[in-house]
């Protein structure tokens, strides 16, 4: 095999990969660089702890929910709708295309926990410096300036690629929040779960317009956002174990709660998240929500 | 986007099936949003998006004809198809929204409360001239037979078809053998009247009775996945004797269960003999 030099000047093989990642359904792909990690993370738990020699870093990121879905007025429909995960199709045809077109070598990067909540790698990292959005207010939800909440994927490669830059502006707080911070002291986010009133959101804007500082609540949010899934499974089933008497067992066994976790955590898998509320007010992206 | 014009919707429909069909469907077709009289109140399409207009149908994904051939009834049962025709409704919704600019939303292919669907996509599929109710129970298409089907709710005002006016069931084979025997082939390998689930009644090349126990269908068809775990995990909690426990985690039919809700997720359904032997389609599964 004849393989590219792949230098970071190397534009073609860096565009048609990127192409590539669009064919098959990624609306959006970024490159970072694997040294642009080591800022943030510690030794043992970079890219390049995954794959000797790692040098890039490419994400993908697809959008989720249908503006139709965020438009439907039964909720259950947006917390059981499992989404194509297209940004995975795409991570794995530009690697195939890395090792097959360009002789090196490319992987997945894992992103479901292993340990506690950590994955071997931060999607939400690996898109901010592949330059595909920044960190929210929101549940720190990284945000694309023009597309709002994307759902990202990853792969590393020994194949050094010329990267993309971070992105200069903040795509959170959009100019709408801020101004409605200095007049309500919250963004739109805030208000919807506001901590300080039994929800997860809190935060401050600085006179520059710029998050200040941020808080979330992430395990009020996860006990909120994922009742069907894993976390839910394992609570109802440690209920059904615990529960002495046969008869109450059986209902919850076969109960609409217990079922939907069921459906949940095998054929609509996809289905990990059913709040969205935050996101439901969040102005970033919001004019491709809003159609005919 | 501007909103598309009435006289435009014609050759939007148009581009939109061939998409469909250039994208893996066998069929597709559109029925009118308000064409669902016959569903109940809050099942409607305008109850899941408001200012619905149509609701496209895509059909396609059913087994291949290898799949029919094999002659390891675990085959049918833990190789799954149907998810490739749902990936098509996501994909449509998007077409719809990105190119065309109207809210479309795909119809959970899941269960809403009490195993109810959010919209019969049976319905969507027979107003949409997709196919027609069968005696077995799927919605068939002529030439085509058995098929899974997915469903997009749109505000983009497509003109609907009409629904088949010759309905693929029952076949012509089928007509004669209920005059020859007064049963069909569907009938005959699930007889409701003898432990099966099937029954009913020909009369002038149509039938006119259907009798279906869905309860009992669902205990044989979903035999592993989801209503497998709970019936085990009810069984495992209900027995005392833990060597026995112990055996029922690690059976066969457990593992199987197992694995038809986790990894191999599309397996959903492990019978299908109502259309092994079913003449609708039947040149689909017959290969060299």
């Amino acid at each position: 095999m004849q393989s590219m030099q792949g230098k970071p000047e190397d534009h073609d093989a860096t565009g048609r990969i990127k192409e590539a990642g669009r064919n098959a359904g990624a609306l959006v792909v970024g490159v970072a660089p694997v040294d642009a990690f080591n800022e943030f993370i510690p030794p043992g738990h970079r890219p390049q702890d995954i794959l000797p020699n790692a040098k890039s870093i490419v994400v993908a990121g697809g959008k989720g929910p249908t503006a139709g879905a965020w438009r439907c007025s039964d909720h259950r429909v947006m917390e059981i709708t499992g989404y194509d995960f297209r940004e995975n199709v795409a991570i794995h045809v530009m690697a195939d295309f890395i090792e097959s077109e360009c002789g090196y070598q490319a992987i997945q990067a894992g992103s479901l926990p292993t340990a506690g909540h950590h994955p071997p790698m931060s999607m939400m990292l690996a898109a901010v410096l592949a330059g595909l959005g920044t960190r929210s207010l929101a549940a720190n939800i990284i945000l694309h300036p023009t597309h709002g909440m994307l759902y990202y994927a990853a792969l590393v490669t020994t194949m050094s690629l010329e990267p993309d830059q971070r992105l200069e502006k903040d795509a959170c707080p959009h100019p709408m929040c801020v101004k409605t911070y200095r007049a309500l002291g919250k963004t739109p986010c805030m208000a919807a779960c506001p901590a300080d009133d039994g929800g997860c959101l809190d935060g401050s804007i600085d006179e520059d317009g710029r998050i200040e500082t941020s808080y979330y609540d992430r395990e009020r949010c996860v006990a909120r956002s994922m009742n069907f899934g894993i976390g839910s499974f394992q609570k109802a089933l440690t209920e059904i174990v615990n529960e002495d008497d046969g008869g109450k067992r059986k209902a919850m066994i076969h109960s609409d709660f217990f079922t939907q976790n069921l459906s949940a955590l095998s054929f609509y898998k996809e289905s990990v998240a059913q709040c969205f509320e935050c996101m439901r007010v969040c102005p970033v992206g919001r004019d491709e929500r809003k159609l005919l | 986007m501007k909103a598309i014009q009435e006289q435009d919707c014609g050759q939007v429909k148009a581009d939109l099936i061939s998409y469909c069909l250039k994208n893996g469907a066998l069929v597709a077709g559109v029925a009118g949003a308000d064409a669902f009289d016959d569903a109940p109140d809050g099942f409607r399409p305008a109850d899941l998006l408001p200012n619905a207009k149509a609701v496209v149908v895509v059909g396609g994904a059913a087994p291949r004809a290898g799949d029919w051939a094999c002659t390891i009834p675990e085959h049918l049962e833990t190789m799954g198809t149907s998810d490739r025709i749902n990936s098509l409704g996501m994909k449509v919704a998007k077409v719809i929204e990105d190119q065309f600019g109207y809210y479309a939303l795909f119809v959970p292919p899941g269960m809403n409360k009490g195993n109810r669907p959010f919209l019969s996509i049976a319905m969507a599929a027979e107003l949409s001239g997709c196919g027609s109710r069968s005696l077995a129970g799927p919605i068939l298409r002529e030439k085509f037979g058995f098929m899974y089907f997915s469903a997009i709710v749109t505000t983009l005002p497509l003109p609907p078809d009409a629904a088949v006016e010759s309905p693929a069931c029952p076949a012509p084979e089928c007509v004669q053998m209920w005059e020859s025997e007064a049963t069909t082939p569907c009938m005959q390998t699930c007889p409701i009247e003898d432990c099966g689930c099937i029954g009913g009644r020909i009369e002038e090349g149509r039938w006119v009775e259907r009798r279906y126990d869905s309860a009992r269908c669902a205990s044989r068809v979903h035999t592993y996945w989801v209503p497998g775990f709970q019936k085990t995990l009810e069984a495992v909690l209900d027995e005392d004797d833990k060597d026995k426990r112990k055996m029922m985690l690690y059976g066969s039919f457990f593992t199987r269960t197992l694995w038809s809700i986790t990894y191999a997720a599309q397996s959903q359904a492990q019978c299908l003999e109502c259309m092994r032997v079913c003449p609708v389609g039947r040149d689909m599964r017959t290969k060299m």
